[in-house]
């Protein structure tokens, strides 16, 4: 607008300032050369208009703004949850429902499906009476220990408090289970090699 | 709870105490309760090394013994029972399976060898490789057949070693028990290893060095600060004095972990079942010993 209104008031000089060089002289019939600009003009030519731009404090914090925003939908977007890691023992896999795998059922007679019942059954029972003779066994020792600490008790106090304490050097406490036969001395294994094909997942 | 009943028993809480201590022993020992109890039972401050020379003024002398058990290394022998289960649960899984890559592969191998074997066998019908060797999957059992039986492994049962009483590695399929002759009073008894206790040591210390005292080197894992059982017996009345009615042994479980080089063929110990105990011990040691002894 400011441009605007310069060329207005450009225009209106040069009206003026036109017919005073034409009353001057009309014996003046020189050609006003382009590059003699009149002095009024000189403040409002283009080059001398241009003002040095104002810094608009906005603007830097507007682009800010827009640039934040932009973050936040970036990371909105990339919060996808993470995939879960499927457990390999649960999917069957496909080789398992191939049909050509299926074993013909063999029939068994009426004498071997009874005696197989019935062995389940003598089963049932010879293992019921060992768990009874297990925790039978398991509540003597119990009684065994809660008998001697009273008498500890009877006798001296401070043995008695003394045993009381839990043992911190106890655990962990490792022990190898019974094997099917027992280990060879001076025996040296060989080597084995193996091909690790676990699958690993990241999250 | 114990800990409150415990807290110093000061002259007021005398009588309620005191009903405490009677209904929580069972044993007739309401006399040796009563004296320490009235000794006690002094002043706070004093309670403390009361408690010492109350041990001391006690006429129970204190033992502590170890029950060094060899835990089974072999696993045990199936019963009648559990052998005919056995064999009929095999048959059911195998029944109820699917055919194995090793299986599928036998019978390709048997079909193919039929058609190689039938008359009209034209091999350009072959589909498959060529000039590849054949593996067969017969062969590949029959090499770890081989394999297998160029392993020797150890046997389970040696009956000459199983009769050796004072070897460890007798009757690898069950747990075994240490016994070690001591002479007590004024015969040589099997006895738990045990030691008198000193003091100013725990029980379990005492425990620690009786198995110490021992000629072998055992190295074992005592299980906890507790005793498991006691035993204890009264002198005869003709050796009973004020301050010496008898002996009490408390008994500490420990687990062996190490039994060292082998001991000297007269050394005085012995390795037992739980069904052989009976032999060496004492009825009434026995029966306390039978209690924490588990055999499964």
């Amino acid at each position: 607008m400011s441009v605007t209104l310069s060329r207005c008031l450009c225009r209106v000089l040069s009206r003026q300032t036109a017919p005073p060089s034409f009353l001057l002289g009309e014996h003046h019939h020189t050609v006003q050369s382009p590059w003699f600009a009149p002095v009024m003009t000189l403040k409002t030519s283009a080059p001398l208009r241009a003002e040095p731009k104002k810094k608009k404090k906005v603007d830097p914090r507007r682009e800010q703004m827009l640039r934040e925003r932009m973050r936040k939908k970036l990371k909105k977007l990339e919060k996808v949850p993470p995939e879960l890691i499927p457990i390999e023992d649960l999917i069957t896999p496909a080789k398992c429902l191939d049909e050509t795998r299926e074993r013909s059922a063999p029939r068994l007679s009426f004498e071997e499906s009874e005696g197989q019942a019935l062995l389940l059954k003598e089963w049932c029972r010879y293992k019921q009476e060992q768990h009874i003779a297990e925790v039978e066994a398991v509540e003597l020792a119990l009684e065994a220990q809660r008998e001697a600490l009273a008498e500890l008790k009877l006798e001296s106090e401070e043995l008695y408090q003394a045993a009381l304490k839990p043992d911190p050097l106890l655990f962990p406490f490792t022990h190898e289970g019974p094997a099917y036969t027992p280990p060879k001395t001076k025996y040296e294994a060989p080597d084995g090699k193996y091909n690790n094909i676990t699958k690993v997942y990241t999250q | 709870m114990l800990q409150s009943k415990m807290a110093a028993p000061c002259g007021r809480m005398a009588t309620r105490s005191l009903l405490h201590f009677l209904s929580f022993s069972r044993t007739a020992v309401g006399v040796t309760g009563f004296r320490q109890f009235s000794r006690t039972s002094v002043s706070r401050a004093t309670s403390q090394t009361q408690s010492l020379t109350g041990k001391a003024s006690s006429p129970w002398t204190l033992m502590a013994a170890v029950c060094l058990q060899r835990l089974p290394v072999v696993s045990a022998a199936c019963s009648p029972t559990e052998q005919r289960f056995r064999e009929m649960m095999l048959q059911l899984e195998l029944e109820k399976s699917l055919l194995s890559e090793h299986e599928l592969r036998l019978l390709e191998d048997a079909e193919r060898m039929s058609r190689k074997q039938a008359d009209d066998y034209d091999s350009d019908e072959e589909d498959e490789r060529g000039d590849q060797e054949i593996v067969l999957a017969q062969d590949l059992e029959d090499s770890w057949d081989q394999k297998l039986k160029s392993f020797q492994p150890a046997p389970r049962v040696t009956a000459d070693v199983d009769k050796d009483l004072s070897s460890v590695e007798r009757c690898l399929a069950t747990s075994l028990l240490l016994l070690a002759q001591q002479q007590v009073g004024g015969e040589k008894l099997w006895l738990l290893p045990q030691s008198q206790w000193q003091d100013g040591e725990t029980l379990r210390q005492t425990a620690e060095k009786a198995l110490a005292s021992l000629p072998a080197a055992f190295k074992a894992t005592f299980l906890g600060n507790a005793p498991c059982g006691v035993y204890k017996y009264k002198l005869p009345k003709a050796a009973r004095t004020e301050s010496s009615v008898g002996t009490k042994v408390f008994f500490f479980k420990a687990i062996l972990s190490d039994s060292g080089p082998p001991a000297a063929p007269n050394a005085p110990f012995l390795w037992v079942k739980k069904n052989e105990l009976q032999r060496y011990l004492k009825p009434a040691y026995m029966m306390k010993v039978d209690r924490f002894f588990l055999d499964l």
